[in-house]
C-alpha cells in the first residue's frame, strides 16, 4: 500500500494472478459480443473471426429495429426532459422557501426512491388500461414518475450549494424573480440539471418491466423489450444480428457514463458518508 | 405556512409554489398507487371476467394463501438465497475486496480492471441477459472453451444450473456499484491507521479483519442496504435470462407478483405478494441500519 507496507514478491505476483484472471472474466462477454457483430459466421461459441463483416450492423440499423432504436431514444429522451424540469420547478422553492415538515417529506422522498416498481406496478397497468394509455405516452409518465422522487432530492441538495446571496445582490440591482432565475440560478446548476437530466435519461433508456407490460406491438417496442422478444422466442438464435443490436443498445449508456464520471464519483462518496 | 428568510423572494413564494405543483402531484400519485396496491390487495380483483369490474373485499385471504400455498414460500427461499449469493457475498463482498486491491496498488492494468467491471454493470440488463443467455447454451462459450477442452459433455448450463447462473450474472452486473462505493469510502481511512497496525505486527488477514472492517462497518452496512433492497425486488435480468424457469428454479418473488398478477390474471393476489415483499425488504432495512449505528454507541 505505502511504502512501509512492502508486500513479499510472491504475495504482489498472486495478486496480480487473481487481478488478471479477473480481467478475463468480467471482459470475455464484451470480448464475445465485439467478435461475432462483425463475424460473418457467428455463433455462441467464442471464435475469432477470419473475416470481417458489418453487415450485422447495417442490419440491426434498419427496419423494425431501427424503429426501436427511435423509440429508445423518444423514450428516454422525453422522461429525462419531463423529469429534469418538474425536478428543477419544485426543487428550487424546495430550497429557498420554509414549508411546514419539510424534513418528513425529504424522508418519504427517500422512501419513494427505494420502493421497487412492483409495489405500483398494478395500478399503473389499471389506470394505463381505464385511460388508454398503454403505449410510448404512458411509459413516459411512469418513468417520470418513478424518477422524480429521487431528481427532487438530488435537485434541492444540489440549489442549497447556490449561495443566496448571490440572489439577493441580483434583487438589489432590480431584479425580477425571473431575471435572477435565468441569469444567476440557471447558469449555476447547469451541472446539476445535466446529472439529473442524464440518470434520468439512463434509467428509462435500460427499463424494461414497464415498456414490457404496457407496450404489444413490436412497432412500438424500445430496444430493452426488441431484444427481448428477438432472443426469447425464436429457436435458431440470429447471434450476429443479436450482438450488433445489443452493442448499439449498450453504447450511449457507456457513454453518458463517461461523461458524465467525475459528478457520479462526487455522488458515490456522498452516499458512502450519509449513510 | 410557506415562508421565507429571503428579503427577494416574499413576494414570489406563491408563482414558485404553483411550478411546483405537477411535481407534486407526481408524487401524490405515487404515495396513492402504493396505497391502491394495499387496498387491492385485500381484493380478489381479477385482470379480466367479472371480478375485474365487482371485486369483493376478502379481508386477509390473499395473505393467508401466501403462506398456506407453496409457491409463494418457495419464491421466498429462491429469493434469499439469490440475494444471499450474488449481492451479500457477491458483489458486496467481491466489491469491497476489488477496491482494497487496487487501492494505491501500482498494478499497471487497474484501469482495464475498473473498466470491465464498469462494462457489466453499465449494459442494459436485457444485454446482459442475453449475453449470459448465449454463454450459458450448450453450444456457448462456456462450454467449448471451458468444459470440452477438461472432457466434460456439453450440457446446457440454464437447464442443469439456472440459479448458479443466475447469480454469476448478477455478481458480474452489479459488482461496480458496491466497488465504486466501497473505493470511495477507503480514500477516508487514513494511511497512518494501517501503517500503525503493520508495525504493531498485523499481518494482511488481521489488518483487515480488526482494522479495515470496523473503521468501514458504515459504509459496508450502507450498502449492504442498498444492494440487498435491490437485489431482492431485481425482475429484468432474471426474468429476461430463465423466465422464472426451468420449471419454478429462479422464480424470484417479483417475477412470481408478475406471473401471478400478468399470466394467471389475479390482481389481488398480485398485490399481497407486492406488499409481503416491501415488508420483508422493510425489516432487513431495519436491520441493516441499526447495525450501522451501533457503531456510534
Amino acid at each position: 500500500m505505502t511504502a512501509n507496507l512492502k508486500k513479499s514478491p510472491a504475495q504482489s505476483v498472486s495478486t496480480n494472478v487473481l487481478l488478471a484472471m479477473l480481467i478475463i472474466v468480467w471482459l470475455s462477454p464484451l470480448s464475445w459480443l465485439m467478435m461475432t457483430s462483425v463475424n460473418p459466421n457467428p455463433s455462441g461459441g467464442f471464435a475469432v473471426p477470419t473475416s470481417l463483416t458489418f453487415d450485422h450492423f447495417l442490419t440491426a440499423m434498419s427496419g423494425t429495429s431501427l424503429r426501436q432504436f427511435l423509440n429508445s431514444l423518444l423514450i428516454a429522451f422525453s422522461a429525462a426532459t419531463l423529469t429534469t424540469i418538474l425536478a428543477a420547478l419544485a426543487a428550487y422553492p424546495f430550497s429557498r422557501l420554509n414549508i411546514p415538515y419539510k424534513n418528513t417529506i425529504l424522508w418519504s422522498l427517500a422512501l419513494l426512491r427505494i420502493l421497487p416498481s412492483t409495489a405500483i406496478i398494478i395500478p399503473v397497468f389499471l389506470t394505463g388500461r381505464a385511460l388508454g394509455l398503454l403505449n410510448t405516452g404512458g411509459v413516459v409518465l411512469v418513468l417520470t414518475l418513478m424518477n422524480l422522487p429521487f431528481a427532487i432530492l438530488l435537485l434541492k441538495n444540489f440549489f442549497d450549494t447556490i449561495p443566496p446571496e448571490l440572489e439577493e445582490a441580483g434583487y438589489m440591482e432590480g431584479a425580477t424573480l425571473r431575471q435572477g432565475l435565468m441569469y444567476i440560478v440557471l447558469p449555476l446548476s447547469r451541472a446539476g440539471l445535466a446529472v439529473i437530466w442524464f440518470m434520468a435519461f439512463t434509467s428509462a433508456w435500460n427499463e424494461f418491466l414497464f415498456p414490457f407490460l404496457m407496450l404489444r406491438s413490436d412497432q412500438a417496442f424500445p430496444m430493452a423489450v426488441g431484444l427481448y422478444a428477438a432472443f426469447g422466442q425464436y429457436g435458431a438464435t440470429d447471434y450476429g444480428f443479436l450482438t450488433a443490436y445489443s452493442i448499439i443498445y449498450t453504447a450511449p449508456a457507456i457513454a453518458v457514463y463517461f461523461m458524465l464520471k467525475r459528478n457520479l464519483t462526487t455522488g458515490f462518496a456522498g452516499v458512502g458518508v450519509k449513510g | 405556512m410557506i415562508t421565507t428568510s429571503h428579503v427577494w423572494l416574499r413576494r414570489s413564494a406563491t408563482p414558485m409554489a404553483i411550478a411546483a405543483i405537477p411535481a407534486i402531484l407526481f408524487i401524490l400519485l405515487f404515495v396513492f398507487y402504493a396505497g391502491w396496491t394495499i387496498w387491492t390487495s385485500f381484493t380478489d380483483l381479477a385482470l379480466l371476467g367479472r371480478k375485474s369490474v365487482n371485486p369483493n373485499f376478502v379481508w386477509f385471504d390473499n395473505y393467508i394463501r401466501l403462506v398456506t400455498r407453496d409457491g409463494f414460500l418457495a419464491s421466498v427461499w429462491t429469493t434469499t438465497v439469490f440475494t444471499f449469493f450474488s449481492a451479500i457475498v457477491g458483489q458486496c463482498g467481491i466489491g469491497l475486496l476489488l477496491a482494497i486491491l487496487l487501492k494505491n496498488s501500482r498494478f499497471k492494468l487497474k484501469s482495464v480492471v475498473e473498466f470491465a467491471i464498469l462494462f457489466g454493470w453499465l449494459a442494459p440488463d436485457v444485454v446482459a441477459a442475453f449475453m449470459w443467455n448465449a454463454f450459458a447454451s450448450s453450444d456457448g462459450m462456456i462450454n467449448v472453451m471451458i468444459l470440452q477442452p477438461l472432457g466434460f459433455e456439453k450440457v446446457n448450463l440454464l437447464n442443469e444450473y439456472a440459479i448458479e447462473v443466475v447469480i454469476i450474472a448478477n455478481i458480474w452486473k452489479g459488482t461496480a456499484w458496491s466497488y465504486l462505493l466501497f473505493s470511495a469510502a477507503l480514500d477516508t481511512v487514513s494511511k497512518e491507521v494501517i501503517e500503525a497496525a503493520y508495525m504493531d505486527g498485523a499481518n494482511a488477514l488481521q489488518r483487515l479483519r480488526h482494522v479495515l472492517l470496523p473503521l468501514l462497518r458504515a459504509q459496508i452496512a450502507t450498502n449492504l442496504l442498498f444492494v440487498t433492497i435491490w437485489t431482492y425486488a431485481f425482475f429484468s435480468l432474471i426474468y429476461a435470462l430463465t423466465g422464472g424457469g426451468p420449471g419454478r428454479e429462479t422464480e424470484v418473488l417479483s417475477i412470481y407478483m408478475y406471473k401471478q398478477a400478468f399470466d394467471v390474471g389475479k390482481l389481488g393476489y398480485g398485490s399481497a405478494v407486492a406488499i409481503a415483499m416491501m415488508l420483508i425488504v422493510g425489516v432487513l432495512s431495519v436491520f441493516y441500519v441499526r447495525q450501522s449505528k451501533d457503531q456510534t454507541k
